[in-house]
């Protein structure tokens, strides 16, 4: 994989890379992806694609209302909070 | 289980001396990132609290868990599985300082019969790894030889049990992550059927493969433990109902299962090859029905597991964005900075492998060749497992190729570790349940074994085990001997 390859996948990913990362990263990722390719030697046009293993029908919760909020805690785990609002960098 | 267990939460003093035990063991080991026996007797009196909040009317359950069966034992969870009171950190920098506002439902339902979660162990980070290695907040060794890795990712909880610190510790399997370690320290480890125990509150990497697992140090807690854990949750839409049937069949010791041995060219390292022959013949000895099987698609489990893992992890890990939770740059000129600086900042270099991995083969164009590819691959898979489960009733396979190998560029590449996942990511492709069991000592090292079976046939293992225990009992690490057994005889 050359490295602008890479670079278009970290910036798909939001991951800032090194020079040195890219340099490891790359040939990491080209091992990893030409060990992949070892998967064209099954014949397995015919077959359905598994998404979960067992999972057949999607399991329903009621729609009803419960006083079950972790908000506040939820809201306080932010690492920057000015009441009851998240703060990031401005936007413009 | 030992009846000291119940002792050690009894009183404050008792308590406290619990903790000092452990802390001064774990010292050479570091199963633990956080061990604070106090915090979980909190934790677990809270749950029992909101437990009978809820169950308005009932309140009995607090002195119900005061004397249920496992009343005061303590237990050790993963990182990357929920208890309120402590951190959540995932062995990564990006949660080093987080905390969970909730406890996981697996967690829970061990409170309510009395259990105390009693620390957090380490894993590889965000339990991608194969040795524990790749944790950013500790190392971990081994307690048969400190200078080799726990195994991983769940290699903490493999350690605590593994060195009498607790008698059952949670991890989770993605692709292994119990039973690697488990094998590696010498304990039981047991990978559920995809779906039977609740995934609510443990940290997603690979959603569609990875279950709560249970490290333990006999077949009976074990058992015990995973049958508290399993229940449909409404909280984890992807539990699965036990078939009734099944529900309560019997693990008790059963000779008359037809027991298929993998053969064929295993590549296994020497120790490990003895180990394995003498788990086959002491299963033949017992007079189990044994015979020799090949499962072909093996070959085709790495990359298929790889590809669908990382995948999937790229887009479980897309979440962390510094803005939420987790780890926040000090300064960020705007919010696309801000994402990027933390995550570079908070993921290490396998979390970043992994991440850029999944999200080359997701790309536009690239789906098919790979991912798709990849689940086709596994219906193959789980079809060559339905025709062996045709002839066989339980299959025994190794754990990994090698024992414990050493810490550092001594032991094996990152590459070759993954390669090495091939025997244990075939149970969570399939969605099978997998337990790794001790198949004794071989120049010094445990060698584990792994038992599999069909969808909810988790009793067949248990079954299996059991015998298996009368000829190969487990061994305990030469300088790790039993902490409190003496002072209770």
């Amino acid at each position: 994989m050359d490295t602008s390859e890479l670079h278009v996948t970290a910036e798909l990913a939001h991951i800032e890379l090194t020079d040195a990362e890219t340099a490891t990263l790359a040939e990491a990722v080209a091992q990893m992806v030409d060990y992949f390719a070892r998967m064209q030697e099954l014949p397995v046009d015919d077959l359905p694609p598994t998404t979960h293993a067992l999972l057949t029908r999607n399991r329903l919760r009621t729609d009803t209302v419960r006083p079950d909020s972790k908000a506040d805690e939820l809201i306080e785990a932010a690492p920057d909070v000015e009441d009851r609002f998240i703060v990031i960098p401005n936007v413009l | 289980m030992e009846s000291y267990w119940k002792t050690l939460l009894t009183t404050p003093e008792a308590a406290t001396n619990y903790r000092d035990s452990v802390r001064d063991r774990d010292h050479d080991l570091g199963a633990f990132l956080e061990f604070d026996p106090q915090r979980g007797c909190t934790a677990a009196g809270d749950i029992l609290a909101e437990r009978n909040t809820e169950t308005a009317g009932d309140t009995n359950t607090t002195d119900d868990a005061r004397s249920a069966a496992w009343a005061g034992v303590p237990f050790a969870v993963k990182d990357n599985i929920a208890v309120t009171g402590f951190r959540l950190t995932c062995g990564s920098r990006m949660l080093e300082k987080f905390s969970s506002p909730y406890t996981a439902t697996a967690v829970q339902r061990l409170c309510t019969l009395g259990a105390i979660p009693v620390g957090k162990t380490n894993l590889d980070e965000f339990g991608m790894g194969s040795s524990t290695d790749t944790s950013a907040l500790g190392v971990t060794s081994n307690p048969w030889d400190r200078s080799r890795v726990a195994g991983g990712s769940s290699g903490g909880s493999a350690v605590a049990v593994a060195a009498g610190m607790v008698p059952f510790a949670l991890g989770s399997d993605t692709g292994g992550s119990i039973r690697q370690p488990a094998a590696f320290c010498g304990v039981y480890g047991l990978k559920p059927t995809y779906g039977a125990v609740s995934r609510y509150g443990l940290v997603a990497y690979a959603s569609s493969l990875e279950s709560i697992a249970v490290a333990a140090a006999d077949v009976d807690t074990t058992e015990a433990v995973f049958r508290a854990m399993r229940a449909v949750d409404e909280m984890d839409q992807s539990t699965i109902e036990c078939p009734a049937d099944l529900a309560d069949a019997s693990g008790a010791a059963d000779t008359t299962l037809r027991i298929g041995v993998l053969g064929g060219e295993l590549g296994l390292d020497p120790a490990v090859a003895t180990g394995y022959q003498g788990a086959a013949d002491a299963l033949k000895a017992l007079g189990f029905p044994v015979s020799a099987v090949e499962l072909p698609t093996i070959e085709y489990a790495v990359p298929a597991y790889y590809t669908i893992a990382a995948a999937e992890a790229s887009a479980n890990l897309a979440r962390y964005t510094g803005i939420r939770y987790g780890l926040r740059p000090d300064y960020a000129e705007n919010p696309e900075e801000l994402v990027r600086t933390a995550r570079d900042q908070g993921f290490g270099p396998e979390v970043k492998l992994r991440i850029l991995l999944g999200t080359y083969v997701l790309r536009s164009g690239f789906q098919d060749q790979y991912y798709l590819r990849a689940q086709k691959v596994r219906t193959a898979i789980r079809n060559d497992f339905d025709r062996l489960f045709g002839e066989i009733d339980v299959l025994l396979m190794p754990v990994f190729p090698t024992p414990a190998f050493p810490h550092g560029d001594a032991g094996l590449t990152p590459f070759q570790q993954k390669i090495a996942d091939r025997f244990t990511t075939t149970a969570n492709l399939a969605g099978i349940p997998a337990l790794a069991l001790p198949a004794g000592v071989e120049a010094g090292l445990p060698v584990g074994v792994q038992v599999l079976a069909p969808a909810f046939h988790e009793h067949r293992l248990f079954a299996v085990a059991r015998a298996l225990a009368q000829r190969l009992p487990r061994a305990t690490p030469p300088d790790y001997p039993p902490l409190w057994r003496k002072a209770s005889e």
